[in-house]
């Protein structure tokens, strides 16, 4: 049985004859960031397209398509056509920051994608503070987003970054407790030991209520810290055009489209791990047989399957739900996501220490 | 040199270039920008000895923290476009002595110091040791500086609610 | 008391947001819902919906005749002058005086379709049409008159 652990030592082992330690180093380094722009290319388009296909059939629409079979290379098309556009600076802004922050968007998504195990043995850098490691860079996000905001000296921009600060800022602290809630019943924060204690039953199942519960507002938290609707106030089209981006234009435009897709990716795959297992296929306490069977299905099905259904319910979200008010925004947070999540997390505490979970 | 020294080096200089870079530029949302990029580079350092628990916290609280308060403040009080007036000299010298002082101090204080080696292993930085010793009441644990910081931020969060807090009588 | 109004305004919240989650996933996986007409791909089995308005049009049966009086009460509904009644007296056999349209004159490029006219006519002479593929080179075109040439007033239409 051929696995990811597998391919990588063979792919370091003929580096390692050919090369010195440092270059080898060096070259394994430029293969994975290469296939992390690759993963980020597709998902770039395949997001974009289920995005306005979902939205299409949501809204009782037929959607695109003309470009490809039943409108599917509608994205390559759109891609294309922004690669080709110019990217304008607008002659009143900062134009070093203006540059700099759609930049900073990807990178910041970037390092996002480090501790994500994607299947089995399929991991960057199983880091021993994983769930931390993500919940803090995620917070550098809003950082690029009020860099665009101010640098395009534009009012509607500078309102959509405000607005979105004030939203990430809060909202972080509701999807940090909801995700503490899981590292309480596993006693740890690495992702691939978070993985591993799902191998007798996801935590979502395990967990009784707490869990789902936490699930819940983190799913919710998560929407928020993202920028999509129902929580799409830094870019309301209606209010503010197109908020902070909203100079934006051709590559660095979609360099923004992009993070806020991958973001959704790497929240929705965190979240999975969290409480669907990760990689981690359905099994259900003793039943070996079943289990066994299950394993049958690759770990990359299981993982893909499990964040795209996750991406699905957010989009679901999106077109669903009417956006919410500035003050209905933080009064969400505040008054309700807040306290539900203290209180779920003296609640899981209380089942972990007492082993109320299975 | 190795790899990792090279690494070392890059840190080091964006952390005091931008360092630099913002207390001398005259635009203050400039400043902050560049105030964040020396706190990352401290937190890549942090990474770059493997002490991924303090860099993680580094981001969250300062990077993710601090600077977003930072930033909000310029926007809700300066004129943010417009460039800062330049400062008298007197002040500018003043101030590069005060740099040179605290430099000099912690330059002394590190070449006084004597380092001895060891061959014990250190302690792993993981974060299953940083919580004992955090909430540990035996032997270097830190539960009481802890609860006393905990009750401090306890009373910022009551003084917050009090300034907050909307009179009723006033209100009328 | 505000821990209970609490609760239950998360659960009614909640229920509120899975009854639209419903809705859309309905549609979601119910294709055959779908609105969209695909134009001019589907144009000969195009089928408009009934209240569609095109146009306004009148009516003439096979003996070239309308209902039309020409008593302008169309020209005075219509709220931005796209409707321009001629008149003309038509002498009867009996030698009296009756008047009749000359010309219905409509301006399509400045109408509306808000079929105030169609409803302040008091004899049903004109509606409203689904045609709607208006566009021509010349504005000219746009001006159009409604009563076929040589056409006259139905009997007992008064």
């Amino acid at each position: 049985m051929w696995s990811f652990s597998n391919i990588a030592n063979l792919v370091h082992e003929v580096l390692a004859e050919h090369f010195n330690p440092a270059i080898t180093l060096a070259i394994e380094m430029v293969i994975a960031g290469v296939s992390v722009i690759g993963l980020f290319a597709i998902l770039g388009l395949v997001l974009v397209i289920m995005e306005r296909k979902v939205s299409a059939w949501m809204q009782i629409r037929l959607g695109p398509n003309r470009v490809g079979p039943k409108g599917m290379l509608q994205s390559l098309a759109d891609t294309l056509k922004l690669i080709v556009k110019e990217g304008m600076t607008p002659n009143g802004a900062d134009k070093l920051l203006f540059n700099l922050a759609p930049f900073i968007a990807m990178i910041v998504a970037m390092l996002l994608m480090a501790p994500i195990a994607f299947a089995k043995d399929l991991q960057m850098w199983d880091l021993n503070i994983g769930i931390l490691y993500v919940s803090a860079l995620s917070s550098v996000t809003v950082i690029s987003i009020l860099m665009a905001g101010w640098s395009s000296n534009n009012k509607f921009s500078l309102l959509g970054a405000m607005r979105s600060g004030a939203q990430i800022v809060s909202y972080e602290l509701s999807a940090g407790l909801s995700a503490l809630a899981i590292v309480v019943l596993t006693g740890s924060l690495q992702i691939s030991e978070i993985i591993t204690s799902q191998a007798n039953g996801w935590w979502i199942f395990k967990g009784h209520i707490p869990a789902i519960i936490a699930f819940v507002t983190f799913i919710i938290a998560v929407t928020a810290e993202t920028n999509r609707a129902p929580f799409d106030l830094a870019e309301a089209e209606s209010e503010l055009t197109a908020g902070f981006h909203t100079e934006y234009s051709g590559m660095k435009f979609a360099l923004f489209f992009l993070a806020e897709y991958v973001n959704v990716f790497i929240m929705c795959s965190i979240a999975a791990t969290l409480f669907f297992g990760g990689w981690m296929p359905l099994h259900i306490g003793n039943w070996h047989k079943f289990n066994h069977v299950m394993d049958f299905i690759p770990s990359s099905i299981w993982f893909f399957g499990k964040t795209f259904f996750l991406i699905f319910v957010i989009m679901w979200f999106r077109w669903t739900f009417p956006r919410l008010r500035i003050d209905q925004l933080l009064d969400l947070e505040w008054k309700y996501l807040l306290p539900i999540t203290m209180f779920n997390l003296l609640l899981v505490t209380a089942v972990a220490i007492l082993g109320w979970h299975f | 040199m190795k790899g990792s020294t090279i690494v070392f080096y890059l840190l080091a200089l964006l952390t005091l270039v931008c360092g630099i870079l913002s207390v001398s530029t005259r635009q203050i949302f400039r400043a902050a920008i560049y105030l964040l990029f020396t706190l990352i580079g401290i937190a890549g350092i942090y990474f770059w000895l493997d002490y991924q628990f303090i860099a993680a916290v580094q981001i969250v609280v300062y990077v993710g923290g601090i600077v977003v308060l930072i930033i909000f403040s310029i926007f809700l009080t300066q004129q943010t476009g417009e460039r800062l007036p330049r400062q008298k000299p007197g002040r500018k010298i003043f101030s590069a002595l005060a740099v040179f002082c605290g430099f000099a101090f912690t330059m002394l204080q590190v070449f006084q110091h004597e380092f001895t080696g060891t061959l014990e292993e250190g302690a792993q930085p993981s974060v299953q040791n940083i919580g004992k010793l955090m909430l540990g009441t035996q032997n270097g644990g830190y539960a009481l500086p802890f609860e006393l910081v905990s009750m401090l931020l306890l009373a910022a969060l009551v003084g917050c609610i009090v300034i907050a807090i909307k009179n009723k009588e006033e209100a009328k | 008391m505000f821990i209970k109004n609490y609760i239950k305004n998360i659960f009614s919240a909640v229920k509120s947001l899975l009854v639209g989650m419903k809705r859309t996933l309905y549609y979601f996986t119910h294709h055959k819902e779908i609105i969209t007409q695909q134009y001019p791909d589907n144009r000969d089995t195009l089928i408009l919906p009934e209240r569609f308005k095109g146009e306004v049009v009148m009516p003439h049966n096979e003996n070239n005749e309308h209902r039309c009086t020409g008593c302008t009460a169309c020209e005075l509904a219509c709220p931005n002058g796209s409707i321009k009644v001629i008149t003309k007296f038509d002498i009867s056999p009996d030698g009296k005086k009756k008047k009749a349209i000359d010309k219905l004159v409509y301006h399509l490029e400045l109408c509306t379709m808000c079929n105030l006219c169609v409803e302040a006519c008091p004899s049903d002479a004109i509606k409203m049409a689904q045609t709607f593929e208006h566009s021509v080179y010349d504005r000219n075109q746009l001006t159009k008159t409604l009563n076929n040439p040589g056409s006259k007033i139905m009997d007992g239409v008064e």
